[in-house]
């Protein structure tokens, strides 16, 4: 691997672009990516929004970034990110603006513009190889609207769409869709997973993708207090957790060429994961799901199984409670 | 009422008399987080399990938690016909006090002459001026306080609505707690939690006076009400400018504040990168430096100093 100036935290960027002060709750996830991914990135920025929780960091008459920003429809982000980079590249060859006043094209979304309504705008963009960054800040459900689900809701969890209920005591049975395993499958010059816990390697990968030409694309998990149900003072711990119990891998695809950032060498049983979080509570009480817990256990060792043996290395499994 | 004493059962009604219709208004503000929605919910089911009509609605906009709210809880004897926000409140419930301060929530706004402003706050009526509106009526609580301590958490929905059930002298405590239990189970909470809560409901309803509201309470009865339009902008050139959201003041949704003992501290910027609000600088020695003005009290940076540098203080009073 090339050089990175991200050695620790304290490599972190000092300057920042989002100021103090916006409507999103305290403790959110999605703000602390983008806050991140803004330092690494630089001024120089354009945002692509598509409706979703960070949309209301715009609520007039106050703006939170010291950068632009734009909305568009739900479906439309990417859309509006090819035509803002048309803009900015007819600008330069007409040579209206300079070329230190290029400005980098970010399309920041949730999991649902990302998962559900966006994902033929992005097919397409990808397809095209725009030159843009795509960062999703997936809190797992429809945050913004109170916590519906959505194709990012990992098994077990309950929404207010899909509760914990006599009929399905589970919560939510469907698998999370792969939207990193989709991305990849265009074959982008980038795409990978980030976790807001684990900083340096989030910068890290920002800055090795910036020095490539087309999509760039990020997707990172976004604990969040109020969908989740937890103390936000946890924010970290629990996006910690999800990585160290595997159920949230760090990894990167270089061209299509997959390559882990992070392996856990010991997993930690997912029970220690989901017993923080509200939308698994029904999961423990008033009676333990074993088979569910054991489920999500089962999906995570079947995973980092694969990795293992793709690594050629030993990676010692959470065993089920049986 | 029934009573049972030894093998005599007891049977007496109570009925209230009212000389003239009435329709009381109660309007709450609190943040998004606190409850409010639901404290106007317990409040309106308690007027009913009285035998009353009841209404009631919140109003929240785009914003997130800890942002302002309001709801409201109409109670009458009669139908009600009136519909919407409630402009001209009998008695305001202000769960933050925080919020008297708040330019887009204007909790005191149309308290009519008479009417009864609650205040949840820690301070003794004498210390603060809250200003000439309310100082003839004014009832105070530390309803965070004592939810804090019974529940351990911040969420005051249902001593909000024991307050507001006490003063209006015509809600009974055990209409207040079945309402408690009801609303609380509707919306999914454990049954030990709701045990708490009724713990907390009957500590507020004892521990507050009945102050019924000396307003007329039928000054709005069957009347057609005039829709406001509420324009309220703050006009300035900072709006037109990018990064001025500090203006905000996102400091008063704390309940908890952050304190850094600079001596322990070892300028390892943990709990900078992790402030998802850009609300902690780096001094020059690298040490942190937190904005007050727009904390919100996540209380990441306490949770995560290596050290254990951070401390955290139950914030009082904050603008």
């Amino acid at each position: 691997m090339s050089e990175t100036r991200f050695k620790t935290l304290r490599d972190t960027p000092l300057e920042d672009y989002l100021t103090p002060g916006s409507p999103l709750c305290a403790g959110c996830g999605g703000q602390l990516g983008l806050r991140i991914f803004h330092k690494v990135l630089g001024r120089n920025v354009v945002f692509v929004n598509a409706a979703g929780c960070l949309t209301l960091m715009f609520v007039y008459p106050y703006a939170p970034l010291r950068s632009s920003w734009m909305y568009t429809a739900f479906a439309s982000a990417p859309a509006g990110a090819q035509g803002i980079r048309d803009a900015l590249d007819i600008l330069l060859a007409k040579h209206r603006i300079e070329p230190d006043e290029d400005l980098k094209v970010v399309v920041v979304t949730g999991d649902g513009a990302a998962y559900d309504i966006g994902l033929q705008a992005t097919s397409g963009a990808i397809q095209r190889g725009l030159d843009f960054y795509y960062f999703v800040y997936d809190n797992e459900a429809y945050g913004n609207t109170g916590f519906q689900w959505s194709s990012a809701t990992p098994v077990g969890s309950s929404t207010t769409t899909t509760p914990s209920s006599r009929f399905s005591p589970a919560g939510s049975l469907a698998e999370k869709k792969d939207l990193f395993e989709i991305w990849r499958a265009h074959k982008p010059p980038y795409v990978a997973t980030v976790s807001v816990a684990h900083a340096v390697d989030m910068m890290r990968k920002i800055e090795r993708s910036m020095g490539m030409r087309g999509p760039k694309l990020f997707i990172a998990l976004a604990p969040c207090p109020t969908g989740w149900g937890f103390d936000p003072s946890e924010a970290i711990r629990i996006a910690k957790l999800a990585v160290e119990t595997g159920v949230w891998p760090l990894k990167e695809a270089i061209n299509g060429e997959t390559r882990h950032t992070y392996i856990p060498r010991a997993l930690r049983p997912v029970e220690e994961y989901l017993k923080t979080q509200a939308r698994f509570a029904h999961l423990f009480k008033p009676k333990k799901q074993q088979e569910i817990i054991n489920m999500i256990q089962e999906r995570v060792n079947e995973y980092w199984l694969r990795v293992a043996e793709a690594e050629g290395i030993t990676i010692k499994l959470a065993t089920e409670v049986k | 009422m029934i009573e049972i004493s030894g093998h005599n059962i007891i049977i007496a009604l109570t009925i209230h008399y009212v000389d003239e219709p009435m329709l009381l208004k109660v309007r709450f503000h609190g943040r998004g987080g606190h409850g409010v929605k639901t404290a106007s919910r317990i409040l309106g089911e308690a007027a009913f399990n009285e035998g009353l009509y009841a209404q009631d609605s919140p109003i929240y906009g785009a914003e997130r938690r800890g942002a302002p709210v309001a709801a409201f809880t109409r109670i009458s004897d009669e139908e009600i016909l009136e519909r919407g926000f409630i402009f001209d409140p009998d008695i305001v419930v202000v769960m933050d006090e925080t919020l008297l301060n708040d330019w887009s929530a204007k909790p005191l706004d149309g308290l009519k002459p008479g009417g009864i402003a609650f205040v949840n706050t820690t301070a003794n009526s004498q210390l603060y001026d809250y200003g000439e509106t309310i100082r003839e009526n004014l009832v105070i609580y530390d309803l965070t306080g004592l939810a804090l301590k019974i529940i351990g958490k911040p969420i005051i929905s249902t001593p909000s609505a024991a307050a507001a059930s006490k003063i209006t002298g015509i809600i009974s405590e055990s209409s207040l707690i079945d309402a408690v239990t009801s609303e609380l189970s509707e919306i999914g909470v454990g049954d030990d939690v709701i045990e708490n809560n009724i713990i907390l409901a009957r500590e507020v309803f004892r521990s507050i006076p009945e102050t019924p509201p000396s307003t007329k309470l039928s000054d709005s009865k069957r009347e057609l009400i005039p829709l406001e339009v509420v324009i309220s902008y703050p006009g300035y050139e900072d709006i037109v400018s990018v990064g001025n959201s500090p203006l905000r003041k996102t400091g008063n949704w704390r309940v908890f504040k952050p304190i850094v003992d600079f001596s322990r501290c070892t300028a390892c910027g943990v709990c900078f990168v992790y402030c998802p609000d850009a609300a902690i600088t780096l001094r020059s020695d690298g040490k942190p430096e937190i904005d007050y003005d727009n904390c919100k009290g996540c209380l990441i940076c306490y949770r995560e100093c290596p050290p254990r540098a951070i401390s955290i203080e139950r914030e009082v009073r904050v603008w």
